[in-house]
């Protein structure tokens, strides 16, 4: 049942590409902003660059969220889709490993365009940083579907998003920042694999709670 | 207003808290001895930590009260949710206060990244977000689960942001409350006493909440 209903999220957003093309379009502005309002200085940028890479992340996909359930409520599908008889936690592990897709499909496109205005220097080595990353992505999209659930039948739900999700993702996003900076700065792994630590921890606790919570934020 | 006090026990629980209050106000102003390196400075600690304590705990209630709605399907809980919720957020935006009126004259500044303080602003503003979902989740009873799911989510996150900020910032690690195993008896006394009355306070506080959103609910569906 996950995989089909996996295969149905990534059918209807590579269909309509409405996920796809928010977080793209909104993170290549956030990223021109970034470099007109910065100082233009690569040895700055280089320092500030894994800040700057996930509040690129964290704003674009706060956009690319809201419209996780987007289709369900604009053709009022979701009552159908909750009258199968699928598990929701079944449901939320669908919305989260597409979420996590898309999002890491955004970030593919993005880092290069990333490295290429900030004038940064390339890392030394890719699957330390690329493990990181989906392991955030696996965290903030986590809390985004329990959010994006909660959100999606509120007024001002584009609002209320974005002030729900990121004041709980802030030790995630601290603990991404902090292990970014210590793969991209050649900083030896022992000194920032307790922010690891608390990615993982993070992902582990919020995953099961979008599992076990996801029925009482779906219920009609 | 007459029926908060209808019952007994809540009466009792007013007259004791006013008079702890009274009592624990002359104890911070008469009994303490004055810092000499704070001066008086140091007597908003007395009221900032039972404060923050109580927020605390008011969010640990924010969270049971969740599980128990789960568990017993009873929108009571909720109401206890929502009235603990209320009063922890507030205690919240009063240490948010405090702190920083304590912090100018002796850390030179107003706010620094410091664990607790920063734990407390991260769960003031998810509480905001709480309140924005009370108010624009729609239909009641959705709002209910919604508020229960993202009362018991804030408190786990909790300990996380208490370590992620300890250790983003390292420098920053100059609460005092560290150091109280090592304070003297007349400071330690007050301060426990003073914890007491406000736990106290927060008694009251919850139990008159409970009781306005109980009758409000009645109001709502029985037309009393």
């Amino acid at each position: 049942m996950f995989i089909t209903l996996l295969k149905k999220e990534l059918f209807v957003e590579l269909r309509n590409k409405e996920v796809i093309l928010s977080m793209l379009a909104f993170g290549l502005t956030v990223l021109l902003i970034f470099s007109f309002s910065l100082s233009g200085n690569p040895k700055i940028n280089h320092e500030i660059a894994p800040g700057l890479f996930w509040s690129l992340v964290v704003l674009s996909s706060s956009l690319g969220l809201h419209r996780l359930f987007g289709q369900e409520k604009d053709f009022d599908a979701f009552a159908n889709l909750l009258s199968a008889p699928i598990d929701r936690g079944t449901l939320f592990l669908a919305k989260w490993i597409s979420g996590f897709l898309f999002l890491f499909l955004i970030e593919i496109l993005v880092v290069l365009p990333f490295f290429l205005f900030l004038g940064l220097s390339q890392p030394m080595s890719y699957f330390p940083g690329i493990g990181i990353v989906m392991l955030g992505n696996l965290g903030i999209v986590a809390v985004g579907v329990i959010v994006s659930g909660m959100a999606m039948r509120a007024k001002m739900s584009a609002v209320l998003l974005p002030v729900l999700l990121f004041p709980l993702i802030t030790p995630l996003l601290i603990a991404c920042v902090k292990a970014t900076t210590g793969w991209y700065h050649l900083i030896p792994f022992s000194t920032w694999q307790f922010w690891v630590l608390i990615m993982a921890t993070y992902v582990v606790i919020f995953g099961l709670a979008g599992y076990v919570f996801f029925e009482h934020i779906t219920e009609e | 207003m007459s029926f908060l006090f209808q019952e007994r026990s809540l009466r009792i629980l007013f007259i004791v808290s006013v008079i702890l209050m009274a009592v624990n106000l002359y104890a911070i102003f008469f009994i303490a001895p004055m810092v000499p390196e704070q001066h008086w400075a140091q007597k908003i600690f007395y009221v900032h930590v039972p404060i923050a304590w109580s927020s605390f705990l008011s969010f640990f209630i924010v969270m049971v009260s969740g599980i128990l709605f789960f568990i017993k399907k009873d929108s009571y809980w909720d109401r206890v949710g929502l009235a603990a919720a209320e009063i922890g957020t507030l205690f919240v935006a009063l240490v948010l206060i405090t702190g920083p009126i304590w912090a100018t004259p002796i850390w030179g500044k107003p706010w620094i990244w410091e664990p607790r303080l920063t734990t407390t602003l991260i769960l003031f503003l998810i509480y905001i977000g709480y309140f924005m979902l009370r108010k624009f989740g729609g239909h009641p009873e959705r709002v209910a689960r919604y508020a229960a799911v993202l009362g018991i989510l804030a408190f786990l996150d909790v300990p996380l942001i208490f370590y992620s900020v300890k250790f983003w910032a390292p420098q920053y690690q100059l609460h005092p409350q560290v150091e109280m195993n090592q304070q003297p008896d007349e400071i330690l006394l007050p301060f426990f006493f003073s914890m007491f009355t406000f736990t106290i306070l927060y008694i009251l506080m919850l139990r008159f909440r409970v009781k306005i959103s109980n009758f409000q609910y009645k109001l709502k569906t029985k037309n009393v």
